[in-house]
């Protein structure tokens, strides 16, 4: 028997998971270079600009509506999925469309697991640069304010952690469309305007399908808000009675268990899925 | 006969309507083996199949007595150069191959140490260590070379490695293909080019429109070649000089300069002599950027072997 002829080893689980480490490592480098992280940069940006910008006004607005507008509106309902979206839909298809897969392919890592690292480190990042925004944010609503130590940096901590319940969520069904369809952007657009913005926002037991209805519900019930920010959520958004709304525990695992189900029911397709490398000469 | 190294029983593949391979059953035995055939002919298709990255749409495929579908064991011992120039460009050369070894469960050091071997096999140590966004095509096919290498695999396979190259990466490439023979490694190695297979083997597989055509040694097929012409392009930013340099070869039939391109076209029916001419014109101050053969005249010889 020559060299060539003996059988390759089995799985070795250091290498396997060094392999991983390696992977996740080259997720994490993918997603931070290149222009969609300064895009996101810049998105992040701009409310921050906005809230010092109203709040150095003759007339200063005040930090609890922009706390409202800007913190638990625009960032749940616009920038986290949209961070989500540009990042977990490209997954996979980023990788088809560079056709650098064939280099994750042909190596030590089964595909499911191919797929739920390169997931859990989109989820990572896609958190960090959403952590980064709120704790942006709060600063600049409250920085020099006297709430800034004692109300806003805890409510900024338990706001991220919200946030990143959020992401899980966001990434594990944005990458479930980014397998489905190559118009993973529109479509994810599309969900996050039917779903998350519309349906969420109706008082009816449908809008418990939408992420943002949970995010709404521990906002409300873990974020300690002002008496005049928690009294305009809650009535801007459908909650008035606190009975009728999922306790804290049932938001965390509905989410969790969602994205959890979603990302191993994606992981399964992937590793089923083929995905054709075009080559010059297109045989 | 030893035993095969590469299985395919029955194979066929499907892209809808289209037939990537066509009831194709190929026993390929230890060893360096050409995979001929014009464009479109399956090559690709083959090579996917056989690397795993596609499943067939009937029949098996088995890489050393293993099926190849989702088989990660498999992939510590498989190495794929594939034909799509594509990159994380943003990395350096040493960078892409590190991390290359590392996916294939190498730790840290490990893959730094194999990946400086890597790139040294191919001649890339001077350049390693730029971002490979502004490698040359020959310096991209030498890295992809290299990340096939480095961890070492005892089944490679290549997948059009010699296109767009410049004599000397050519020639460079060729050598490492030979040291892997040598050192025990089988290869599969695809071209539309019977001369540069010809380069790294004598047994071959010759495809057509998904069929197999043929199997056994080039020189059978070299004769019928070698009645046509053989058309090479060579791209050149001086190449009014070089048509003068070649134009004065015995082994040049004609000549004739590409419309809106920095390029020439040359016919020979002594292609081997012409190769071989090559590299002494690169060294001579003219720079080769691209060689390239058309395979007009390889359809022609496949159009003889389908309908004879």
């Amino acid at each position: 028997m020559t060299a060539t002829d003996a059988p390759p080893a089995g799985r070795s689980l250091p290498a396997e998971l060094s392999a991983l480490g390696a992977l996740f490592a080259l997720t994490v480098r993918q997603h931070t270079h290149g222009r969609r992280l300064l895009v996101l940069g810049l998105l992040y940006l701009l409310p921050c600009a906005l809230a010092i910008l109203l709040r150095n006004l003759p007339r200063p607005a005040d930090a609890g509506v922009l706390e409202f507008a800007l913190v638990l509106t625009l960032l749940p309902h616009g920038l986290a999925p949209l961070t989500a979206l540009l990042y977990a839909s490209g997954v996979v298809s980023d990788e088809v469309e560079e056709q650098t897969l064939t280099y994750l392919l042909l190596r030590a890592v089964p595909r499911w697991e191919l797929y739920l690292v390169k997931l859990l480190a989109t989820f990572c990042v896609t958190t960090g640069l959403v952590a980064v925004g709120v704790a942006a944010l709060y600063a600049a609503i409250y920085a020099g304010t006297p709430e800034f130590g004692d109300a806003a940096v805890p409510r900024a901590g338990k706001m991220i952690a919200v946030m990143a319940l959020a992401q899980a969520g966001y990434c594990a069904l944005f990458g479930f469309l980014g397998l489905y369809t190559r118009r993973a952007l529109v479509a994810g657009i599309a969900y996050v305007i039917a779903i998350e913005g519309v349906i969420a926002s109706q008082e009816f037991a449908g809008r418990a399908v939408a992420v943002v209805y949970y995010v709404r519900t521990l906002a409300v019930r873990w974020l300690d808000l002002p008496p005049d920010v928690l009294k305009e959520c809650r009535d801007v958004w459908g909650m008035e009675d606190l009975a009728k709304l999922p306790s804290s525990g049932d938001c965390v695992w509905t989410v969790l268990g969602v994205a959890v189900v979603v990302s191993a029911l994606s992981s399964w397709w992937f590793a089923r899925s083929e995905f054709r490398m075009k080559t010059p000469g297109s045989d | 006969m030893s035993t095969p190294i590469i299985t395919l029983d029955g194979v066929s593949k499907w892209y809808g309507n289209v037939i990537g391979l066509n009831k194709l059953t190929l026993h390929i035995p230890p060893g360096v083996t050409g995979l001929l055939g014009p464009n479109g002919a399956g090559k690709s298709t083959l090579l996917q199949l056989a690397t795993g990255q596609l499943r067939p749409s009937q029949g098996t495929v088995r890489v050393m007595g293993q099926p190849v579908w989702d088989n990660p064991g498999l992939n510590k011992v498989v190495g794929l150069c594939p034909e799509q120039d594509a990159f994380y460009e943003w990395m350096t050369g040493h960078d892409f191959v590190r991390t290359c070894a590392r996916l294939g469960g190498m730790g840290r050091g490990e893959a730094r140490d194999a990946a400086d071997r890597a790139m040294a096999r191919v001649g890339m140590t001077e350049h390693m260590n730029r971002a490979i966004r502004g490698y040359s095509k020959g310096m991209r096919q030498r890295t992809k070379l290299a990340q096939a290498l480095v961890h070492e695999p005892r089944v490679l396979f290549l997948d059009e490695p010699l296109t767009g190259t410049d004599p000397v990466a050519r020639r460079d490439m060729i050598e490492v293909v030979r040291e892997l023979a040598a050192g025990g490694a089988s290869v599969l190695v695809s071209s539309h080019v019977l001369h540069e297979v010809q380069s790294l083997t004598q047994r071959i597989v010759l495809l057509h429109r998904g069929r197999l055509v043929a199997e056994g040694q080039v020189r059978e097929i070299r004769d019928l070649i070698d009645k046509h012409p053989h058309r090479i392009v060579l791209v050149c930013d001086r190449h009014r000089e070089l048509a003068a340099r070649v134009a004065g070869w015995a082994d040049v039939d004609g000549i004739k300069f590409l419309d809106g391109q920095s390029g020439l076209m040359v016919e020979t029916r002594r292609p081997d002599e012409f190769y071989a001419r090559l590299p002494a014109v690169s060294t001579g101050g003219l720079a080769l950027r691209e060689v390239y053969s058309e395979d007009d005249n390889l359809e022609a010889v496949f159009k003889y072997l389908v309908t004879r």
